[in-house]
């Protein structure tokens, strides 16, 4: 399993246009091509998520995430905001870099828990949050994941 | 959406999370990378299913109750026509009508409220 196997080009952004947590985690669900109930009930779910707890791991950046009905499979998306948003993250920092991972509550392959393990492990390398900065196009998403062997 | 069968997506959702935060592998993923306080979280997912199921109509709540309390899981998607609950077909009729989830549908064979997924 490879992480850039679940990523797709059209659920990668580079610029979100979000100044907030909740309008980044909307724009990163609006990335998946979901109708518009859907969105809103996935989004809802990250909030309930955010609630417990928040998903912005350090170091500029976040993996929000949870289970729902109303995705059909495992999706994923990648979103970067510069200048950086208040995620409430454990360090404090603004988070830059927002990896988005949704799943439905049951998986013939049940790949959700390794692509979380996975996207968290990425992020802990050292190098990883200023190699994200310097991204000016989707496709060098994908090769820096290919490049980790992630 | 019927709002009913909103409401119960994002139940069966929260009984989902609450699940998987007692599931050993993700608890101690969600305490190690993102410092989460399992039993703090259960606690909060307890209090909002509770107000959740007190928003369900007397009808749809005890169905939903009972399934959730034998089986674990009272709403299920149908995925190519197939009850996912119990991978029984559903009938024709109901899949075209049903898909926009404008009504409440449960399961002719097993029961279970029917969400139906594209």
């Amino acid at each position: 399993m490879q992480l850039r196997d679940f990523f797709t080009l059209e659920a990668i952004s580079l610029d979100l246009a979000a100044e907030t947590k909740d309008e980044a985690l909307r724009e990163l669900v609006g990335l998946l091509g979901l109708d518009e109930k859907s969105r809103g009930i996935l989004f809802k779910m990250l909030k309930r998520r955010e609630n417990l707890g928040s998903t912005g791991i350090g170091r500029r950046i976040a993996i929000p995430h949870c289970r729902s009905l109303v995705v059909n499979r495992l999706r994923v998306a990648f979103g970067r905001k510069l200048p950086g948003i208040d995620f409430d993250a454990i360090d404090k920092k603004p988070v830059q870099h927002i990896f988005l991972i949704v799943a439905p509550p049951l998986e013939v392959s049940n790949q959700y828990l390794p692509v979380l393990g996975r996207i968290a492990q990425f992020g802990k390398e050292p190098d990883i949050p200023e190699r994200l900065a310097q991204i000016e196009r989707p496709e060098e998403f994908i090769a820096l994941l290919e490049e980790k062997g992630v | 959406m019927h709002p009913q069968l909103e409401l119960l997506l994002e139940l069966q959702d929260l009984h989902t999370q609450r699940r998987a935060l007692q599931d050993e592998p993700l608890r101690d993923m969600e305490e190690a990378v993102f410092d989460l306080k399992p039993e703090e979280a259960l606690d909060l997912l307890d209090a909002k299913i509770t107000e959740l199921v007190g928003r369900l109509d007397p009808g749809i709540q005890s169905r939903y109750l009972s399934f959730i309390g034998t089986l674990g899981r009272a709403v299920v998607p149908v995925l190519n026509g197939i009850c996912y609950g119990c991978f029984v077909a559903t009938p024709t009729a109901w899949s075209a009508e049903a898909g926009r989830n404008d009504s409440i549908g449960v399961c002719a064979h097993c029961g279970r409220f029917l969400y139906y997924v594209d």
